[in-house]
């Protein structure tokens, strides 16, 4: 049939115009699908190759391989190939790299890292790559190159960013953990002062030297500066530490005694139990001073704040005006609360970074007959469905979420002293961070 | 309160056997079995062929042996030990009695091809974040939902939508929170010129 003349004329334009539009709406597209199961990324980390003779260089790799290694296996996201499965020739840099050895099994890896260590001038050099072994086309994900001063310290300091880059690009853009911090207390030089180590127990610090008391240490989100309660003339009180100073800094003290500060996510506000009206309550306060806020309201003790890191607008805390202390969330300006769990005895809550979980240390049977053990427990606030993550080894309390929300620092008395120790958010890869004395009360640092 | 335990922290759950045809670790799917010889039976004896009729030597030689038997494959078939390492971590999944899928089309498109291991962290992350508790629990299985939504460069999901419903208000729901609980898949790859991706996800449920 022939179309008149218009008619025609305007399909023509018609198909013009979709023409062009498709092409400049011309947009990559992915189409994908789940209920699959969380399945971990198989990557396989050969050692990286010296290319210097260089007498420090030997040691120098060796540290970093070893650190690179266990930030990687220890992020949780990575089903790491045994080196024993490893073809015989290891590549140092993309040009000796033969993906075919990689992608089948033995190692059947999706991931490859590789790179090669070299000492030069008193300074290390490190280039490292990360190739997805089942891309042929193009493998590379990843080519990082560091230089620093050589020594020990700043090894480790680039396996931890290699590591932190890898997480990144692999995880779902959520930061490595690599270069976090763990604030704690310990009594090794004598009384409680606060503490700081990485976040694989490497290099602790001791930060006060008050030689009184001074326990739960919470670091702020940017880092900056350390709270914590200690022991003043006027009874306990909040004070602070400044990172950046490298000492005390003036922080308001309140009447009563006051304890266990915690900081909003924005940095805002503290939030911390004070006992200035009496009783024991919530109270919150500018990050500077200033007057606090009374959050909460009953006759029986109310402690252990901890904020939504996610919103900053809720807290949960412990509140025994049950009877036995139970686990509540309420609005930051003390408004809707909602008890959390239900039966036992369940103090130091902390909130997960999105937002979605609460961790705490929980005795589910507590009383005579009831031979129960203070384990950590994980819940999802919104169905209130719980898991426990440690089982059958002495007291377990004070868990505290990483930055990343896969990993977390509790304080265990299952090796006799009490000490600090780190899990992925299911209870697996539990390691001793601490040895010495006895060590307690961790903080994961934001970031 | 119930007693179940959470199945969705967003960490290592017991690894999946992929039934995945193209991606497992098994070398294909047609396994070639050596051909079956027939067996002559023992005690047969041969009959004598007849006799045929000499026609001179030219006849005999223009005989010709017969074609060899070439195996016909299905085309979509890989022969037993020719399947070879996937090219890419596409194609179909079951795990259970939950079916997904990820497949690839694009206008300029090459992105799936090149930034698998992209691809493979959007599909990680949103199946870690669908909290399949907030489905109506009187519901056994539906039909696909399909969401569409887009990544920006700085790896945000935006512009989420029900692109198709499954019919099922609740289900449709939770797909929707799944993205909605995403802050970030991570910046999309330097080397990628593009402003954004648009992706296609789809959700399959079965109790």
């Amino acid at each position: 049939m022939e179309l008149p003349m218009t008619k025609r004329f305007v399909a023509i334009l018609c198909a013009v115009f979709l023409f062009a539009t498709s092409n400049i709406l011309a947009q990559d597209w992915i189409r994908t699908g789940t209920g699959l199961g969380v399945e971990k990324i198989r990557l396989a980390a050969p050692d990286f190759k010296l290319v210097t003779s260089d007498p420090q260089t030997q040691s120098l790799a060796s540290t970093f391989n070893t650190t690179l290694w266990n930030d990687l296996q220890f992020a949780g996201i990575f089903d790491m190939v045994s080196k024993s499965f490893y073809p015989l020739s290891i590549p140092g840099a993309p040009q000796d790299v033969h993906l075919g050895d990689w992608s089948v099994p033995p190692p059947n890896a999706n991931m490859l890292a590789f790179g090669n260590v070299g000492v030069q001038g008193g300074s290390i050099n490190v280039q490292g790559w990360l190739y997805d072994a089942k891309n042929t086309q193009s493998p590379q994900v990843l080519g990082k190159q560091y230089s620093e001063e050589a020594s020990n310290a700043n090894a480790r300091v680039i396996a931890h960013r290699f590591a932190d880059e890898i997480i990144f690009r692999l995880g779902g853009g959520i930061a490595g953990i690599a270069e976090t911090k763990i604030y704690y207390v310990s009594n090794r030089s004598g009384s409680k002062e606060i503490w700081q180590m990485d976040y694989d127990g490497a290099n602790p610090k001791q930060l006060t030297h008050t030689g009184s008391i001074a326990l739960s240490p919470h670091v702020s989100p940017d880092g900056s500066r350390v709270a914590f309660s200690g022991v003043t003339k006027e009874g306990w009180q909040i004070q602070m530490y400044s990172l950046e100073l490298e000492r005390l800094v003036a922080f308001p003290h309140f009447g009563g005694d006051n304890y266990s500060p915690a900081w909003s996510s924005d940095g805002q506000s503290l939030a911390f139990s004070s006992s200035r009206s009496g009783n024991t309550e919530i109270y919150s306060v500018g990050a500077a001073g200033g007057t606090p806020r009374r959050l909460t309201e009953s006759k029986a003790p109310d402690v252990s704040p901890t904020w939504n890191p996610k919103t900053s607008a809720q807290i949960a805390w412990v509140s025994g005006r049950t009877g036995l202390p139970q686990i509540y969330t309420m609005a930051s300006d003390g408004t809707n609360i909602v008890r959390v769990t239900d039966q036992g005895y369940a103090v130091s809550p902390s909130w997960s970074p999105n937002g979605q979980f609460l961790a705490f240390a929980w005795v589910r049977h507590y009383g005579p007959g009831e031979p129960g053990a203070s384990d950590i427990y994980v819940m999802d606030i919104a169905s209130k469905q719980w898991v426990q993550l440690t089982h059958d080894g002495g007291r377990n309390d004070f868990p505290s979420w990483s930055p990343d929300g896969r990993h977390i620092v509790f304080q265990s008395s299952r090796g006799g002293h009490v000490q600090i120790y780190s899990m992925l958010a299911d209870g697996s890869e539990v390691r001793p961070l601490t040895a010495g004395g006895e060590n307690t009360q961790p903080n994961w640092s934001f970031k | 309160m119930s007693a179940t335990l959470v199945s969705s922290i967003p960490l290592p759950s017991p690894p999946v056997e992929t039934q995945n045809v193209l991606a497992n670790e098994s070398k294909g799917l047609a396994q070639s079995q050596p051909k079956e010889t027939p067996k002559e039976e023992p005690k047969a004896i041969a009959i004598p062929e007849r006799e045929t009729k000499h026609k001179g030597q030219r006849e005999s030689r223009q005989k010709k042996p017969p074609p060899k038997e070439v195996a016909k494959l299905e085309e979509n078939k890989i022969p037993f030990g020719q399947g070879g390492p996937v090219s890419g971590p596409y194609g179909s999944f079951t795990a259970g009695s939950t079916k997904g899928g990820l497949s690839f089309t694009g206008g300029t498109g090459d992105f799936g091809s090149r930034f698998g291991w992209y691809v493979d962290g959007v599909r990680r992350k949103v199946s870690e974040n669908w909290l399949k508790y907030e489905i109506d629990p009187r519901i056994d299985a539906a039909r696909r939902v399909y969401i569409y939504f887009e990544v920006t460069r700085s790896g945000q999901p935006v512009n989420i939508r029900v692109e198709q419903s499954s019919g099922i208000p609740s289900l449709d729901q939770s797909a929707m929170r799944a993205l909605q609980r995403i802050d970030t898949f991570g910046p999309l790859p330097p080397e990628y010129a593009g402003n954004y991706v648009a992706v296609e996800f789809w959700f399959d449920y079965r109790r």
